[in-house]
């Protein structure tokens, strides 16, 4: 096991620095470019260009790139805030970016997980139709019209929420958007949950648990949620990168300095080193929760022996 | 071992279960944290309290707080809260003494000497010196900084040696600006420039203490420890592209007595109905409304429309698409684009149609009258004329020998843009027999990227106004200029276009303004451009407040006059 | 196939041929029942039998089709045109001739300004007694309905070639890499990670952006970046199964790796395949939608159910009733794809057959 976690450690370090290249030649595709305000002339884009190295084969841009980022250095925005440093960009947004994100996992998870096992128990009764009704508003209605709704319902007519982000009331006003960006985990889960609990509750071994006794909580918690953990925990670690690393529209309507609006500006005006940075941040947060998710495979079904082969 | 596999699945369902407490009382811990911090820091969270202090709404972040980097409206304006240049604009936009406390002009025009306040201070008590305009002009027209306003000072301003530093050809140091003394500031120009006081409110003029600048290394103007105020507010909570920060009233103001806000508290909403329901809750004292927004507000008497300055116009590729270089088809299609019906049905925020080069109400003549006051000066070549447009679309086409034609349009992937642009396609295609037009949305940057490749045929696009003179547009139009997307050419225009920026024209005001049609006369009768509306922003403003002042260039709002009433 | 033919002794009962004698002899009905129960028909003859038993089941296949049927109609029911602009006519509420007497539909709506609400009626206001929309007209005086329908048709579209990008890349992909394993799945692992690990709105506006935004580049920058979920749960599944003993059996039988991925385990994982299948619809959906969201989507003036959304999105606060059908006309569209889909997995899924 040990050795098999070593060897997934090292390729994932293999596995970025091959996305930070891929990502270094998309930047080279990319239309446009950052310096193409309508009041430039020539002769200012190239003193840009030279400015900020631009003008340099890809290859040397990328080492440096890769020496800079060991060294902790991003490189600065060209546009979005001219000449900051990324890393003072990223160190303030994104903490907030991960607290609304990891609060609406946590709420969706939750949520969802109760939603399908209820239904999963109940299956084919009225409960079991509510909690279908539930998932499908939640993955068919938009987060952006939920966080309106919701924010004019309990921001502008109740007034029980702040209907803006604000860093003095970081709890208060976190609520309306973490819970808007959680309904579409909640479906998502609350769906996968009830198909895996029907599926495990029909299993041989849960008819053999119940004969041993097993019953209630213990029969349903210890025995058939684990065994439909794994493809749940398959749907929800993207989701968790994904929320984690901003919804743009969320991030608009509640004003929320995050990091979603951020990359959606900075490639809409071709900020290369802020897409950059942004989306190895992003890479390395996915790929460092698949590599979690690999390891639990294993920790939670022990039919399932990832290192048998090749090792 | 089988166990505590068991345990660890557990554990991992009811982590799921605590996530959602973890988070909370994470959130909880931290907002307790946030409250200690802002009570700390004073004023700054007393958004809504019944202080005099403005919360102002804007749509976008800072993009830099360097005025010499600077380059959107935003920026303009929270810049312009805490520093003054030598003039700053008045109610009428004109501009006035601000640092500068006399100046004079020599004879031939070309010299201009300012003497600064004796009272001005930079916010860290040294005083604000001659040496600090010249380290920020210096800046400003240095290729290692390159400043994208770099031409504010070489193109626009005709400071000496300006343009050749730009190019690199001199050293920032040989720049026609001077330290006479410590209070006196020396400006050498190529040739008079008419509006050369009026360029000194705008941000790239503002002056830098150099010492305090080298004293941040590469952080300058990113936080309120690395900003220096020399004007009415200081600037005390900021970070680089935040979406609330705050300034307060600078107390050693030299005008501290006139400013009576207390604070601005800035907060950036990017959507539009939760601004305006922020707006209705007391939260914000002023904020933009989106054209859907209009029918709740049309009745309220604090909701207004403010000019903004931006000419919105079609631009043919001229020199690129065969069929757009004849000129019955460009005034075919100019003629059938009904404004009033764009600005009033779709726009609604007190846009005005435009049929003029030159947008209205920002550049007043010799007699202070408006440029653009007469829109029907050119009526018989831009006005909406389905009949005369669908009569030049018939020869235009018996000329190319064709009976349809299909044109692209390029436009920005923004709101208003995206929804003028479907207007047009649909009036065009309306009245013009024959005519597809097929829109293509992008990303703002590469609409701009395509049009100066000439990678366009038709191309929605706007231009706003960097100093309050028609030139800041006819200027456009001269052959080889960058942003003359249809690549047109007249030499007899271009020859105007010299003869009042460094010509003989440039001391006679009234000659020049005369000639300045003449010039516009020639992009309008060769359908140049199909100028469409000038821009005009819808706003809510707190009747608690007075004395907010609106200018469609430069600084698009001043505070500084501003009153806020209980 | 074969392998099935030749151990199933009921094949050979219902070859036989039964001769008019019978009939007249046996209770009919009751053989019938017998054969329906534990013979005879094909897989698929199985799973249609079983699919038709489930009421929701049925119900949603309804649904699905009458949504297809009106978002081929739809459009042409009345006498406007997707992209036909009335701007004397915006922003009109919704009407129904045949419904007016009732109170309802008959063109008022209330709106909340700054300064109070009022129930205006724009039809009656501009004397346009003959006008009607079924659903309003929008900020452009077009017709919602029409829209809705012409939305409803390329979303449809979009969800379609979603479901089959999932089907065919991802779960293959998923399914190869999870049962070989060791060396293979290592590579194929690092391949997705590097596809996926590239935040999809970069990737997918970048492809906009060198491509004619159009339908074919979206389903195009859909296939780049949706078959990864679907590969994550195939594997997941496969892992699961792969060491379980009647894999072994098929093996030791001589079985081929592939007989194996989609012969043996594939019937056995179709519940959690379906239900992703089902989820990666409105994903597709919901990622055009973010593409008009910042004007990369399907270019206007024309529009899906997503597009739609977000334009109504805009009149959210001031004409609420312009986002309501788009809203109403997707969640009836996933209700149904759930629908079906539960009623397919408990048909298609062997395990379920006494169920």
């Amino acid at each position: 096991m040990k050795k098999y976690v070593l060897k997934r450690v090292i390729t994932s370090i293999f596995t970025l620095l091959a996305i930070l290249l891929v990502l270094f030649i998309l930047m080279q595709l990319m239309p446009g470019s950052p310096f193409n305000d309508e009041k430039l002339n020539d002769d200012q884009r190239t003193a840009l260009y030279v400015k900020y190295g631009l003008d340099q084969p890809i290859v040397v841009q990328f080492f440096k790139y890769v020496g800079n980022m060991f060294k902790g250095d991003l490189g600065v925005s060209y546009n979005i805030s001219k000449n900051t440093p990324i890393s003072q960009l990223i160190q303030t947004r994104l903490p907030i970016s991960i607290k609304i994100g990891g609060a609406a996992v946590g709420i969706g998870a939750v949520i969802g997980l109760l939603l399908g096992l209820i239904a999963a128990l109940k299956h084919d009764t009225i409960i079991d139709s509510l909690c279908t009704v539930i998932s499908v508003i939640g993955v068919s209605v938009p987060s952006y019209v939920f966080a309106l709704a919701l924010s004019y319902t309990f921001g502008f007519k109740l007034r029980w929420f702040p209907m803006l982000f604000s860093q003095q009331q970081m709890f208060s006003s976190s609520v309306l958007p973490s819970v808007s960006l959680s309904m579409f985990t909640m479906a998502s889960i609350a769906r996968f949950t009830r198909s895996e609990m029907l599926e495990v509750l029909g299993s041989d071994y849960m008819l053999l648990a119940e004969s041993k006794g097993i019953s209630g909580a213990a029969l349903i918690f210890r025995h058939a949620l684990r065994n439909a953990l794994i493809p749940i925990i398959t749907v929800l670690a993207p989701l968790i990168v994904d929320l984690m690393t901003g919804s743009l529209v969320v991030e608009k309507i509640f004003a929320i300095p995050g990091v979603g609006s951020l990359l959606v500006n900075a490639i809409q005006s071709n900020d290369y080193n802020v897409v950059i940075s942004l989306s190895f941040i992003y890479s390395a947060m996915y790929i460092g929760i698949m590599l979690v998710v690999d390891i639990l495979y294993g920790v939670i079904d022990p039919r399932i022996r990832l290192a048998k082969k090749g090792d | 071992m089988k166990k505590t596999k068991a345990f660890l699945a557990v554990a991992l369902a009811s982590a799921m279960v605590a996530g959602l407490a973890g988070c909370g009382s994470d959130a909880a811990a931290d907002a307790n944290a946030g409250t200690a911090a802002a009570s700390s820091a004073g004023e700054a969270s007393g958004a809504a309290s019944g202080s005099s202090e403005m919360n102002v709404m804007i749509e976008t972040p800072v993009e830099s707080l360097d005025p010499q980097q600077a380059t959107d409206g935003t920026s303009f304006e929270v810049i312009a809260n805490y520093t003054d240049g030598l003039m700053q604009m008045d109610a009428d936009g004109q501009a006035v003494n601000a640092l500068c406390d006399h100046y004079e002009l020599s004879d031939d025009g070309c010299t201009y000497t300012f003497y600064i306040r004796e009272d001005a201070n930079w916010s860290n008590g040294t005083p604000v010196t001659a040496a600090d305009f010249v380290f920020a002009w210096q800046r400003a027209v240095d290729p290692a900084v390159a400043s994208e306003y770099a031409y504010m000072m070489s193109d626009i301003g005709q400071i000496k040696n300006a343009a050749e530093i730009i190019a690199g050809d001199m050293d920032k140091s040989e720049l026609g600006v001077a330290a006479l003394d410590d209070k006196t500031l020396q400006v050498e120009l190529n040739v008079p420039v008419s509006y050369f006081l009026s360029l000194l409110y705008f941000p790239t003029y503002y002056p830098v203490n150099e010492e305090f600048y080298n004293s941040c290394g590469d952080t300058f103007a990113t936080s309120p420890e690395t900003t220096l105020s020399n004007g009415a507010f200081i600037l005390d909570s900021y970070e680089p592209a935040a979406t609330a920060f705050h300034l307060s009233k600078n107390e050693d103001y030299y005008d501290a007595d006139n400013v009576s806000l207390s604070g601005l508290s800035y907060q950036v909403i990017q959507d539009s109905q939760q601004a305006l329901m922020s707006y209705q809750t007391g939260a914000l004292d002023i904020t933009l409304v989106n054209g859907e927004q209009v029918d709740q507000v049309k009745d309220d008497s604090e909701f207004m429309a403010i000019g903004a300055g931006y000419l919105w116009y079609v631009s043919p590729n001229i020199a690129g698409v065969p069929e757009l270089a004849n000129l019955n088809i460009r005034m075919a299609l100019t003629m059938a684009i009904n404004r009033e019906s764009i600005t009033t049905d779709v726009l609604k925020d007190g846009s005005e149609p435009t049929y003029t080069a030159v947008p209205m109400d920002f550049a007043a003549g010799p007699d202070g009258s408006d440029f653009s006051e007469d829109q029907t000066k050119y009526s018989d070549v831009c006005a909406y004329d389905t009949d005369a447009a669908a009569d030049y679309w018939a020869k235009g086409l018996e000329e190319l020998g064709i009976t349809e034609l299909t044109l692209d349009m390029v436009v920005d992937a923004d709101d208003a843009p995206q929804k003028v642009a479907q207007v047009l396609k649909e009036q065009w295609e309306t009245t013009l027999p024959g005519l597809t037009v097929n829109l293509t949305v992008e990303p703002k940057k590469q609409r701009v990227q395509d049009m100066q490749d000439g990678n366009f045929e038709l191309g929605l696009t706007r231009w706003g106004p960097d100093y309050a003179d028609p030139m800041t547009y006819l200027g456009m139009w001269i052959t080889d200029n960058s942003n003359n997307y249809g690549l047109w050419s007249n030499s007899e225009y271009d020859a105007i276009i010299a003869e009042c920026t460094t010509g003989e024209l440039c001391t006679d005001a009234e000659g020049r303004w005369e000639r300045l049609y003449d010039a516009e006369e020639l992009v309008m009768n060769d359908a140049v451009i199909f100028p469409l509306y000038t821009q005009c922003n819808a706003m809510m403003l707190s009747s608690k407040v007075t004395g907010v002042e609106f200018h469609p260039v430069a600084l698009n709002r001043v505070y500084k006059n501003a009153v806020k009433s209980e | 196939m074969t392998r099935t033919k030749a151990v199933n002794p009921i094949e050979r009962v219902s070859a036989y041929t039964p001769e008019a004698a019978d009939f007249k002899l046996k209770d009919n009905a009751g053989r019938l029942e017998l054969d329906e129960n534990f013979a005879a028909q094909s897989f698929w003859k199985d799973v249609f039998i079983r699919y038709f038993r489930k009421a929701s089941a049925v119900i949603g296949l309804l649904l699905i089709v009458f949504i297809t049927f009106l978002a081929i109609v739809g459009p042409g029911m009345n006498e406007y045109t997707y992209s036909g602009q009335e701007l004397s006519q915006k922003n009109f509420a919704p009407r129904i001739k045949a419904l007016e007497k009732l109170g309802i539909f008959d063109g008022s709506e209330k709106m909340s300004t700054t300064t109070g609400t009022k129930t205006v009626n724009y039809y009656i206001e501009k004397g346009l007694d003959d006008v009607e929309y079924w659903f309003g007209s929008d900020n452009f005086g077009r017709d919602i309905w029409t829209r809705t329908w012409s939305g409803a048709r390329v979303s449809l579209i979009i969800a379609v070639a979603a479901a089959v990008i999932d089907m065919v890349i991802g779960m293959s992909y998923g399914l190869i890499s999870g049962y070989f394993g060791g060396k293979v799945d290592m590579v194929m692992q690092r391949i997705l990670e590097i596809a996926n690990g590239i935040p999809r709105l970069v990737i997918v506006t970048l492809l906009l952006l060198v491509l004619q935004p159009g339908m074919i580049t979206i389903i195009f920058a859909l296939m780049l970046t949706e078959w990864v979920g679907m590969s994550r749960i195939a594997r997941a599944e496969m892992l699961k199964l792969k060491e379980q003993e009647f894999v072994l059996a098929s093996r030791t039988l001589g079985a081929g790796s592939f007989f194996i991925i989609f012969r043996e385990v594939l019937p056995n994982i179709i519940g959690p395949i379906i239900t992703q299948v089902m989820f990666s619809i409105p994903t597709a959906i919901f990622t055009e939608a973010f593409l008009s969201f910042v004007g990369l989507g399907i270019p206007v003036p024309q529009c899906s159910l997503g597009s739609l959304i977000s334009e109504g999105f805009n009149s959210f606060t001031t004409h609420p009733y312009q986002i309501i059908p788009p809203i109403v006309v997707m969640a009836l569209l996933m209700l149904s794809f759930n629908l079906v889909a539960d009623g397919l997995r408990e048909a298609l899924d062997p395990k379920m057959k006494e169920a």
